[in-house]
């Protein structure tokens, strides 16, 4: 049993632009040099340029953030990309500089890489929930954002328990910053520490929450006492309403709370109460899961002192970046292609696609490579009722782990005649695109989502959703 | 017929996919005509030892088993009585742990387990993970027993039977080539996936051993286990160190 609370942590090593100016000089001019090279060979999407400035400053990213006016770090689990593209989009159209990394680029190397590409006035960096420690050990953020803890490949960051020490960790580290936390969990809630800048966004009983869940649930320990939490509702996976029947521990109250929400397959929209006012918000992003990304980032931005027509008015038309859900016409068929990466994702997903959706072929591809989780027993975990009951014409299985799809779905009462097992990538769109139907939903795990799009773009597809610009500065 | 299964802690013990287990049980004693009732208990409830016939425990993260182990110690006399008068057991990862005699943290601390296998964890450095696969002679065939693991514990066999014999992976421990542990048609192991997933071969000899104290010898009508047998083979051949050594 590990126990993290009254570590002494070094406070952050805030360094001096002076020192060292060779070596800092160095690792900017070649890590930029690398960033152009890539550039010329119209190859993007590297956090090379990065890796290697840090390999010659260890301490780049704190010298590069320390010019900055505000730095925002948003971590968490699930919805990092969302809520970073989102916040960084809101604070560019309030006239900003805004620097941030592009996706999935959350690691130091990448984060050092979009602070090469250019300059700013504000820095909002999505950084891996694993590694924060490596980040806040020199850059001195003002606000740190966390979206939610939920289970994510576990072999990787075994438990939850042990992740929610290694930030509570690395947030003792910047004792002065703002914190935005999700107040509906209770994992995040945990990590509030003795501090008052602290601020909790969450989201009011809605008509769809329920009393009980079918997820397999994480993180209902009372982080006080460790009895198990009681539940008043479920928004989804273990975000909620809870509380401890053996202590005081509960949702604290949220001082940024969305209500009266209504959700559609066209998006949502929701009234962002908080403590100046009330705010009323549309997204075109569909799901619960972005209702939250939507009111992290928008909490955010009020909390900058952004002006809330112009957040209201940046939510209403962002639509996420490429690989969240994108939409490709391919001959006579609508193709959509969506990551998922965990149960709570999968489940997520399927919730979404689903609603009111016709026939459709889904197609799965799962693979176990190290990006993906070399472990994939977490499908296994995930509600994947939504889709049982959905009218689908076939269910295809591909990727590297496709047997072990098709096995959770004939056990959970998908028919063998429903079922194709196609490992092959190519012979599985292949497949997908003779079907009788006109829409195809292809869901897969992270190595398998650039796959995908490029032959499904080597088909002849095209892609329905105006793709976001390019945010880290590299076309 | 009917098979009365014993689901301990399912809220706090999940972890990788283990109720799949459960699931499976269910779906291929039902596809023979076998009726099948789930029993959930969990932190204070009372545990019948005669009201069952198979018991499943799967693994949690450290801070549930942790809630889960002194509850299930208390229980731990119904749980050894239901084994001893027959009933069958299935323990994976650290359900698996909590029924050995005791855990040795990495301070030395020594928490009590139910003592149901006669073995010892202790706590290791580096987790153990990866794809395994093992031997299991009771299964009387060659065809391996497939699964993922994911363990920071050493499990020691003190007397014990091992479930089965490391093709490739770590095993119990990493070092003695064995993987669980056997004590009367009880199973504890280390593998995930869920186990019973591609292993349809290991899920009937478990209703088998569930099923016989009961009713006695049962025969179980085969199933189409093509897709299920096809995967095994194919993972376990993926994950072979040197292909075609065995
Ligand atoms: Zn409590």
């Amino acid at each position: 049993m590990s126990s993290a609370a009254a570590c002494t942590v070094p406070g952050p090593q805030r360094v001096k632009w002076g020192e060292n100016m060779l070596r800092a000089f160095l690792a900017i001019w070649i890590g930029r040099l690398v960033a152009l090279l890539f550039r010329w060979l119209k190859r993007g999407g590297t956090s090379l340029p990065g890796y290697l400035a840090l390999k010659i400053d260890p301490q780049l990213m704190g010298r590069l953030t320390s010019r900055y006016e505000k730095v925002i770090i948003v971590t968490g689990t699930n919805g990092k990309t969302t809520t970073t593209n989102l916040l960084a989009s809101i604070l560019r159209a309030a006239g900003l500089k805004v620097v941030h990394n592009s996706e999935g680029a959350n690691m130091p190397a990448g984060v050092a890489t979009a602070l090469l590409a250019r300059r700013g006035e504000v820095a909002v960096l999505e950084v891996d929930e694993g590694t924060l420690g490596l980040v806040t050990r020199q850059v001195k953020a003002d606000m740190v954002i966390i979206t939610n803890l939920l289970r994510d490949q576990l072999d990787r960051y075994h438990e939850l328990e042990q992740l929610a020490a290694a930030i509570s960790r690395a947030l003792a580290a910047i004792p002065a910053a703002t914190l935005v936390l999700n107040a509906d969990d209770s994992l995040v809630t945990s990590l509030s520490q003795v501090r008052e800048n602290v601020h909790y966004f969450g989201l009011a009983r809605t008509p769809w929450s329920q009393a009980t869940t079918s997820e397999v649930l994480e993180g209902h320990i009372c982080p006080r006492c460790r009895r198990p939490l009681q539940f008043n509702f479920y928004h989804y996976s273990h975000l909620g309403n809870y509380y401890c029947p053996q202590c005081s521990y509960s949702r604290p109250p949220a001082d940024y709370e969305a209500r009266e929400l209504e959700l559609s397959s066209a998006g949502a929209r929701f009234d962002l109460v908080y403590p100046a006012g009330k705010l009323a918000l549309r997204t075109p992003m569909p799901g619960i899961y972005n209702v939250y990304n939507v009111l992290a980032a928008a909490s955010a931005a009020l909390l900058l002192k952004i002006d809330p027509a112009t957040i209201a008015r940046v939510v209403a038309t962002f639509l996420p970046g490429q690989g969240r859900a994108e939409t490709f016409s391919l001959r006579d068929k609508r193709l959509t292609l969506m990551l998922v990466k965990n149960p709570t994702g999968l489940s997520v997903a399927l919730k979404t696609l689903t609603a009111g959706r016709g026939k459709a072929t889904y197609l799965l591809a799962i693979n176990d490579l190290a990006a993906d989780g070399r472990d994939v027993s977490w499908l296994w975990d995930a509600d994947i009722s939504p889709l049982l009951q959905a009218p689908y014409h076939r269910i295809i299985c591909a990727g590297l782990r496709a047997g072990d799809m098709a096995l959770c779905l004939k056990y959970q009462g998908v028919k063998e005649a429903d079922l194709k097992v196609i490992p092959g990538q190519e012979e599985s769109v292949d497949f997908l695109l003779g079907e009788p139907v006109d829409e195809g939903l292809i869901l897969c795990t992270y190595t398998n989502l650039a796959l995908y799009r490029r032959i499904l773009k080597a088909r002849g597809a095209v892609s329905e959703v105006t793709p976001l610009p390019s945010l880290s500065g590299t076309p | 017929m009917k098979l009365r299964l014993c689901h301990l802690y399912p809220e706090l013990l999940n972890l990788y996919g283990d109720r799949g287990n459960v699931l499976i049980l269910r779906r291929r004693a039902e596809w023979r005509g076998i009726e099948v009732e789930v029993t959930p208990i969990s932190l204070g409830d009372k545990l019948d030892p005669k009201a069952y016939d198979l018991f499943f425990l799967g693994g949690g993260p450290d801070q549930e088993q942790g809630v889960a182990s002194a509850d299930l110690v208390a229980k731990g006399p119904w749980l050894k009585e239901a084994v001893e008068a027959g009933a069958a057991l299935l323990a994976i990862c650290g359900g698996y742990q909590l029924l050995g005699e005791y855990y040795r943290t990495s301070t030395g601390e020594t928490l009590p387990g139910v003592g149901l296998f006669a073995v010892y964890t202790e706590a290791g450095n580096k987790r153990l993970k990866g794809n395994i696969a093992i031997q299991v002679e009771e299964l009387g065939t060659d065809r391996p027993v497939i699964g993922f693991e994911n363990h920071g514990g050493r499990t020691f066999l003190k007397g014990a039977r091992p479930l089965g014999r490391v093709i490739y992976g770590d095993g119990n421990n990493g070092t003695d080539q064995t993987e669980g542990a056997r004590y009367r048609n009880a199973i504890g192991t280390y593998l995930h996936g869920p186990l019973l997933s591609k292993n349809p071969h290991l899920a009937d000899y478990l209703l088998r051993l569930a099923l016989q104290r009961r009713y006695g010898e049962v025969e179980l009508p085969p199933l189409d286990d093509t897709l299920e047998l096809a995967v095994n083979e194919a993972v376990y051949r993926r994950f072979l160190p040197t292909k075609g050594k065995w």
